[in-house]
């Protein structure tokens, strides 16, 4: 294995890159700086999990929090809605996987390319007062090439739809075969006079790369894959960077500062090993991919009297406009067995309601697919099935109707947009800290009305699909009073070409330290419409690719 | 998206409707409840789990025929037989056949659950004090189902009661090796197959899809 020729480097000696955090983004950027030459150090806070440790066991994952850990792993996070609250502490808020690979290990690995519409939204439509409604400094056409390169190197299966932005090259992979929500999706939307097509994902559905295809098992969404078929930064990246032999990889490795020095520089990256000892790798360059939470927490922990409110802060946005995406889901029951519950999460999308009409008064769209409402889990279905679907909730009349719903169920559920709004954001906890001593995350987040409207729009047009779909007992649910929580983290060191309004340059670089970058959900200008993992991971292959190139020109 | 935490507390019990009814306002609030947010303050959250380990020990117990770990013999008397009316054995096995009650007692000797442990004490013992006031009988275990069915419609929205009933779900879906689950009862109850993999058709509409070559 390649993990036997893996470099040790001497932590008191400089290496060229300290890559903090190995997921999404993390793990691209270990792999594109360590094979461009560079000496890397890569260090994840939690284990290096493979195939052969993953499991169908909905209790440990679900119910213990085996890869998300939260208060009860020594991880408390808090909430509030708004700063006049106070924060209450969570089991979790901000979630996220905490092992080699990241969240990109148990995604549901929804892989929609953003369009090019969203990259000069505030333009097109307008700025929205009260918001950071902004323009992205780069376009649909810079980050393309590196869309294709996430097609190509990590997997995406799919299909060109009508809808889809142009792309330089096809999708390796075949579309995944259609499931049983999705067929009532597509014949519900053919009625409506709706476009359904492929969803694209990063699953394999033939092998690529050395990989095999998804064998359907469906313990998928939440759950790491057994055959290494989901295409995660954890399978595609990670194995490359170690092959590189220019890579060590640091696991239980968990930062609590990026010192710097009188020039403003970045010089060394201080962290608590798997022992509890602390640690500091000296460097000459940081690249912090920690995710939207993370990443703002270190860099407020990273402050000095040079950087009094925290690294690479002189804008003030550091941890603000926090964008988790909107959500709705309808449920539904059918006369034949769906059987929803195998397979991925998801086969075909509508994207007719990327952009709402602007008559309608608000902000936002999105994206409408089909599911198991549970992730096809056996637990997560009995805990709720008669909230879903009506009827009694214990006794042999529960048991009967449970037996039947679980294989006759589907789930339509929207995707949406949030607006980046200052008043959500992520500060640290005066009061509760972590394990470690570390101040806890305070996640501070009330949905835009709009986001709340756009929410209740893809609900009442998902019930409106359901209907057509045939569906009984429907139900459904959206955040109508504001999410408290998501594990999508984006927005909060925001990309931009002015230094007063935006945390780093268009090339991932900190407008304040010269050789400290940032690359994850956090760089994100706008939200997208629900799927942000294939968007940060091309960001990520095209930050590494300027890094390399300013790297070739001595300009770190 | 917060959906990876189907799992929390029911704080509110069901309301009885209509089936038929296309019941869009009111579910909402409970199928939030059922899973998707987070329910604060109820007796699960304070629990809100805590990794197990050691987990074949119980299944080792059960299959033995050894004495409970955690739970008294009294205790777990009781919470089996309200677990076999919140999944009852009739045409199919229940709670009872899939050994929910050798999953609780695993799952409640985890340290990190000593709070929960604590608090469905005392909902036992609640219980049992109704028990003797509406029935003038010592222990919920020795009523007719009857009668049982009849107390725990009583209390069916109290935290006591959802702790149960989320315990019993877990016990019965949840891998063998926590100690519930029995002979794979859980998921046959529902008519899932546990493989490691499948091939399409999965169902019976993209059977047809396929057969009509959409």
């Amino acid at each position: 294995m390649a993990e036997a020729a893996l470099p040790s480097f001497a932590t008191r000696e400089e290496v060229d890159f300290v890559v903090i955090g190995s997921g999404a983004a993390g793990g691209i950027m270990a792999k594109e700086l360590a094979t461009a030459g560079h000496s890397v150090v890569l260090l994840e806070q939690g284990p290096h999990l493979t195939a052969v440790d993953f499991t169908h066991d909905e209790w440990a994952i679900d119910h213990n929090g085996e890869h998300m850990w939260g208060a009860s792993h020594g991880h408390p996070q808090t909430f509030r809605k708004s700063e006049s609250d106070d924060a209450e502490e969570r089991e979790t808020v901000c979630g996220y996987a905490h092992n080699v690979g990241g969240s990109s290990m148990h995604f549901s690995g929804n892989f929609w390319r953003f369009r090019p519409i969203d990259f000069m939204e505030a333009s097109v439509r307008g700025t929205i007062a009260g918001t950071n409604f902004a323009d992205w400094p780069i376009s649909y056409e810079d980050l393309e090439p590196y869309y294709t390169k996430v097609d190509w190197e990590i997997g995406v299966s799919g299909l060109q739809g009508s809808w889809d932005p142009p792309r330089s090259r096809e999708y390796p992979c075949a579309p995944m075969p259609i499931k049983g929500p999705d067929v009532l999706l597509e014949r519900a939307a053919k009625s409506l006079g709706l476009n359904p097509y492929p969803a694209p994902v990063a699953i394999l559905s033939e092998p690529h790369n050395g990989r095999p295809p998804c064998a359907h098992c469906g313990y998928c969404n939440g759950f790491g894959c057994e055959f290494n078929a989901k295409s995660s930064s954890l399978v595609a990246m990670i194995p490359l960077a170690l092959e590189s032999g220019n890579c060590e990889l640091r696991t239980y490795s968990t930062v609590y500062r990026i010192e710097t020095n009188a020039e403003g520089r970045a010089t060394e990256v201080l962290y608590y090993d798997a022992d509890g000892n602390e640690q500091g790798q000296r460097t000459r360059a940081v690249v912090l991919c920690a995710n939207g939470a993370e990443t703002p927490r270190l860099l407020f922990l990273s402050e000095s009297s040079r950087f009094p409110d925290g690294l690479a802060n002189s804008s003030g946005m550091v941890g603000k406009n926090l964008m988790f995406n909107g959500y709705s889901t309808t449920v539904g029951l059918f006369d034949e067995p769906v059987n929803g519950w195998k397979s991925i999460p998801a086969t075909r999308v509508i994207h007719d309601f990327y952009e709402l009409d602007s008559s309608l008064g608000f902000y936002g769209g999105g994206g409408i697919d089909g599911r198991h409402p549970s992730r096809g889990t056996p637990l997560g279905f009995a805990l709720s099935s008669p909230f879903m679907f009506g009827g009694a909730s214990w006794g042999s009349d529960y048991k009967r109707d449970l037996a039947y719903q679980f294989s006759h169920c589907a789930a339509f559920d929207g995707h949406t947009t949030s607006l980046p709004q200052e008043s959500n954001n992520i500060t640290l906890d005066p009061n509760v800290q972590d394990k470690w001593g570390r101040p806890a995350i305070r996640c501070t987040y009330m949905d835009h009305p709009d986001d709340i409207a756009t929410m209740r729009w893809f609900y009442e047009k998902s019930v409106e699909l359901m209907e057509a779909a045939g569906g009984t007992n429907i139900g459904g649910f959206y955040a109508e009073d504001g999410q408290e929580g998501n594990v999508h983290l984006l927005g909060t060191c925001r990309m931009g070409t002015d230094p007063a309004t935006s945390v780093i340059d268009a090339n991932h670089r900190t407008h304040d330290v010269p050789n400290l970058f940032l690359c994850d959900g956090s760089s994100l200008v706008t939200s997208g419409r629900g799927q942000p993992t294939m968007t940060i991971m091309a960001l990520a292959f095209r930050a590494a690719d300027m890094i390399n190139q300013a790297a070739e020109r001595n300009e770190i | 998206m917060s959906k990876l935490y189907p799992n929390e507390a029911l704080t509110e019990a069901p309301e009885k409707e209509s089936n038929s009814e296309l019941n869009r306002a009111l579910s909402r609030r409970q199928f939030m409840a059922g899973s998707a947010s987070l329910a604060r303050g109820s007796l699960l959250v304070l629990s809100m789990p805590a990794i197990l380990t050691a987990c074949r020990e119980a299944e080792e117990a059960r299959s033995s025929g050894a004495a409970f770990q955690t739970l008294s013999e009294q205790e777990a008397a009781e919470l089996a037989a309200v677990a076999a009316r919140i999944i009852p054995t009739d045409e199919t096995p229940g709670a009872t056949e899939a050994g929910v009650i050798y999953f609780m007692d695993n799952v409640l000797g985890d340290e990190r659950r000593v709070e929960l442990l604590a608090s469905l004490r005392d909902g036992l013992r609640e219980m049992q004090y109704q028990v003797a006031t509406d029935y003038s009988e010592s222990y919920f275990h020795l009523l007719d189902v009857a009668r049982q069915d009849e107390l725990l419609a009583k209390i069916e929205t109290t935290p006591f009661f959802n702790t149960v009933r989320y315990l019993t779900i877990a016990g019965t879906f949840s891998m063998p090796q926590y100690g519930g689950n029995r002979d794979g009862i859980g998921m046959q109850l529902i008519g899932m197959e546990s493989r490691p993999a499948w091939a399409p058709p999965f169902g019976a509409y993209d059977a047809d899809y396929m057969e009509r070559g959409e």
